[in-house]
């Protein structure tokens, strides 16, 4: 009976789990995963391929791997085999002149060019132009640079061909470097990015943002929903929609409204230069009017959110209680302060801690106005995972980075999320439940 | 302090709820504003306290113009129905609220807050917050948080309303006993009668807006203005008889017999429409003249018995007796009316 029950229990809440698993839990996992490794555009995020180039080869260099194998693997040799011969003959090399090839230097090797051309020479039917032969040439070459091998064991063979005397720890270091896909490199990403001076930058920007539009949202959220309070009831209603209208519309065009309203001769520039005042590109133009700007972007949509939880709560209070403080001699502010705030608190906390986990991951709007500049000046971290990981101008997209910089942003949320759940927590044990079982 | 209504009116947008209405509540008197449901009662103690803006008229305390004093300044204490406590603060602090914001110094308040809640009885209870009390508590708390500034007047607007028969009783010799030892002037808002009588100097009764009679809870009961005023006083309530004068001293009750009329009303002609009350103590206990009829409905109450008695021509009047188990359901009895009790109205409802 027990183990039907707890089944039957399964059975219910196995679509939650799964929606949990594959919406919640899968993106955390993926991004950790990915944290781990180097994936970006170059490696891909599927698997890769042997290859060895010229700045593989420097590097490995550089690595102090003997340089005689070094400049073995860095040369040309030509060979006159099977493969080279159906090879040159799809290049459209002339049969004829192929046949004495074949039939003449088959199976042998050229140390350069140069040998390999004076061969050819020697042919009866050698092309007349020295272009033709030099491009005849071309398909007999072999060579270890750029060539892509597709397994590490092809790699090894071909090293060992072309430096035959390479001791075997020699090649394998090789092989493994010339690994064209991702690899996993521990804590890699989290190194590069504590070794990287703008990191800290990038912090403090991140938490000034946060801490000034969280300033904002709940300010404005609390003056608008009390003052809205005081509003006779038409007016309210009014104000309200006004106030949604940031968070109710697209936020490309609210962003286009922004632009157009602090650009050069936008709203405000020409209204600054009416009045004398110092008219530029308010949004990229300066570091505070830039701050500025992005602050009261992201203030102005989270405000309504605050606003509207604030007025119900506000609703929610009785209103003899607020009669009561007034026939005992409070004034507005004094009701407000002693009577409205103090039971507003947990709809304060939860829009601070709610809004808090929101704007850590937000950078939708920074990157639609500023684009965290001018300069990085405006660069908070969300921003910056976003740039490395899918936006990079120069086009190599660095997912493991990336991911590792999210990770980073879902360990501080996660910590933060269990703080707040604590306060809420804690709560709720002070006040004992009313309804007991 | 005397309370004075002059004209007062009050309309919400284009609904005229209370029309040029006088009250006059003398300096500690107690007194009840009696009402049904929906009669303007609450709407003149919010007017009296500053909440409601009075739309004509003027509201006086003592010789002083309130009417434009905002509810801050006028110095009264409130008690609202449902206590409006304020559950963030505990009770000691709810209670000095009104000190505080007044900026009082903290051993003042220490030592109002003690004082009040020893006249209260809820000295062990300033710790605990509004949700950790019981209604009857919290109803202490509420009453001593209005009165804790000595206010010049007290308001209660249906402050029993939400306790249950015992505890209502419990608090309704509390407030009064209170009140008495202040020697505040109050102000008490109610739908129920026995609150009013028991615990107010002089009930205004109200309705629609307007009050009917001002009288001592006595007076009242026994010489009522209208008949609405005899309807709403008295439990089990007066049974109210249509008819006319017989011209001979008489009532005749319409399509049926007569019944004796008081003594005073003897000259009165005949032809005249008539209402006639009958309250149940009147039919009974003693009287001159003799009504017989059968015993159509029994109520025991424990110390007292309800009876209708159908008259031959189907007039049923009640009957209040001490309980009593000689007669019961379809006995025929004859028992005395006391017919210079009865109350009589003319046609427009007025008292004659
Ligand atoms: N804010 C308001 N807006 C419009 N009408 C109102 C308002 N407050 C009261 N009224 C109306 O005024 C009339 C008197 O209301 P009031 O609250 O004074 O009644 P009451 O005598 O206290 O009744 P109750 O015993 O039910 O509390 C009612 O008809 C009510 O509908
Ligand atoms: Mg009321």
């Amino acid at each position: 009976m027990r183990t039907r029950t707890s089944l039957l229990g399964l059975g219910f809440v196995s679509p939650a789990l799964a929606l949990l698993f594959a919406f919640f839990l899968m993106p955390v996992v993926l991004t950790t995963v990915f944290a781990f490794t180097n994936m970006s555009t170059a490696t891909g995020i599927t698997g890769g391929s042997h290859v060895i180039t010229g700045n593989l080869l420097r590097d490995l260099g550089n690595a102090g791997i003997d340089n005689d194998v070094i400049t073995a693997l860095g040369e040309a040799s030509f060979s006159v085999t099977s493969e080279t011969l159906a090879a040159a003959a799809d290049a459209g090399v002339e049969p004829r002149f192929l046949g004495e090839i074949e039939a003449r230097l088959m199976g042998q090797n050229f140390e350069d060019a140069r040998s390999f051309e004076s061969a050819l020479k020697s042919l009866p039917s050698r092309p007349t132009r020295i272009r033709e032969l030099k491009l005849a040439t071309e398909p007999f070459e072999r060579s270890i640079l750029n060539t892509r091998y597709a397994s590490r064991a092809d790699m090894e063979a071909a090293i060992t061909s072309m430096a035959p005397d390479a001791p075997a720890e020699t090649i394998s270091t090789i092989a493994e470097a010339s690994y064209t896909g991702w690899r996993w490199i521990d804590g890699g990403n989290f190194q590069t990015l504590l070794d990287r001076p703008e990191t800290i930058r990038i912090v403090l920007n991140t938490v000034f943002y946060v801490a000034a539009t969280l300033a904002f949202n709940v300010f404005v959220g609390l003056f608008l929903a009390i003052t809205t309070f005081y509003l006779p009831k038409t007016g309210a209603g009014f104000f309200s929609v006004l106030w949604l209208l940031p968070r109710i519309t697209p936020v490309v065009l609210y962003a286009v409204m922004w632009k157009w309203f602090t650009w050069d001769n936008g709203f405000l520039y020409v209204i600054a230069e009416q009045l004398g005042l110092p008219a530029f590109n308010y949004m990229k133009g300066s570091v505070p009017t830039a701050w500025a700007t992005i602050i009261l972007v992201n203030g102005f949509v989270g405000a309504s959110f605050g606003m509207i939880l604030f007025s119900g709560a506000l609703r929610a209070i009785p209103i003899q209680q607020l009669w009561a403080s007034e026939v005992d001699g409070a004034s507005r502010w004094q009701q407000i302060r002693q009577i409205i705030l103090p039971q507003l608190r947990w709809p304060i906390l939860f829009v601070t801690s709610y809004q808090t986990l929101s704007l850590l991951s937000s950078y939708e709007q920074i990157w639609l106005t500023t684009n965290g500049g001018p300069g990085s000046t405006t660069t908070v971290w969300a921003l910056e995972a976003f740039n490395t990981a899918l936006n990079n101008y120069t086009g190599n997209l660095e997912y493991g980075m990336g991911a590792a910089m999210a990770l980073i942003l879902v360990a501080v949320g996660l910590v933060l999320s269990i703080l707040y759940l604590r306060m809420f927590r804690f709560d709720e044990l002070v006040n004992k439940p009313r309804i007991e079982f | 302090m005397q309370v004075t209504l002059k004209d007062f009116t009050k309309t919400f947008d284009d609904m005229t709820v209370i029309d040029k209405m006088n009250l006059t509540v003398e300096d500690g008197e107690m007194l009840a504003l009696l009402g049904p449901s929906g009669c303007g009662k609450s709407t003149t103690l919010f007017a009296i306290c500053g909440i409601h803006r009075i739309n004509g008229g003027q509201i006086l305390f003592g010789t002083r113009d309130v009417s434009n004093v905002p509810s801050q300044k006028r110095n009264v204490g409130v008690v609202f129905q449902n206590y409006a406590l304020y559950p963030h603060l505990t009770v000691s602090e709810n209670i000095a609220f009104p000190l505080s914001v007044r900026g009082d110094d903290k051993a003042k308040i220490e030592r109002e807050v003690r004082a009040i809640a020893e006249l209260t009885h809820i000295e062990e209870l300033l710790a605990r917050r509004p949700a950790q009390l019981s209604g009857g508590q919290q109803q202490r708390v509420a009453l001593a948080r209005a009165l804790v500034r000595k206010p010049d007047v007290l308001l209660l607007d249906e402050p029993l309303a939400n306790l249950d028969a015992k505890l209502r009783l419990e608090m309704r010799s509390e407030i009064r006993r209170i009140q008495l030892e202040t020697g505040i002037t109050a102000i008490l808002v109610t739908h129920d009668q026995v609150e009013a009588m028991s615990m107010c100097d002089r009930i205004a009764i109200m309705n629609k807006g307007e009050i009917l009679q001002i009288a001592t809870p006595t007076d009242m009961y026994r010489a009522p203005v209208n008949k609405f005023v005899a309807g709403f006083l008295g439990n089990p309530p007066i049974v109210m008889l249509e008819g006319k004068a017989s011209g001979d001293g008489r009532f005749i009750v319409n399509g049926g017999a007569g019944l004796p009329l008081p003594s005073r009303l003897a000259n009165i002609p005949g032809d005249t429409p008539l209402s006639l009350g009958v309250r149940p103590e009147h039919f009974g206990a003693a009287g001159a003249s003799q009504v017989s009829g059968t015993i159509t409905f029994v109520e025991p109450q424990g110390r007292e018995t309800l009876f209708d008695v159908t008259l031959a021509d189907g007039v049923v009047l009640r009957s209040i007796q001490p309980a009593r188990e000689d007669v019961a359901l379809g006995h025929k009895v004859a028992w005395p009316l006391d017919a210079e009790k009865l109350l009589a109205f003319d046609a427009t409802g007025q008292a004659v």
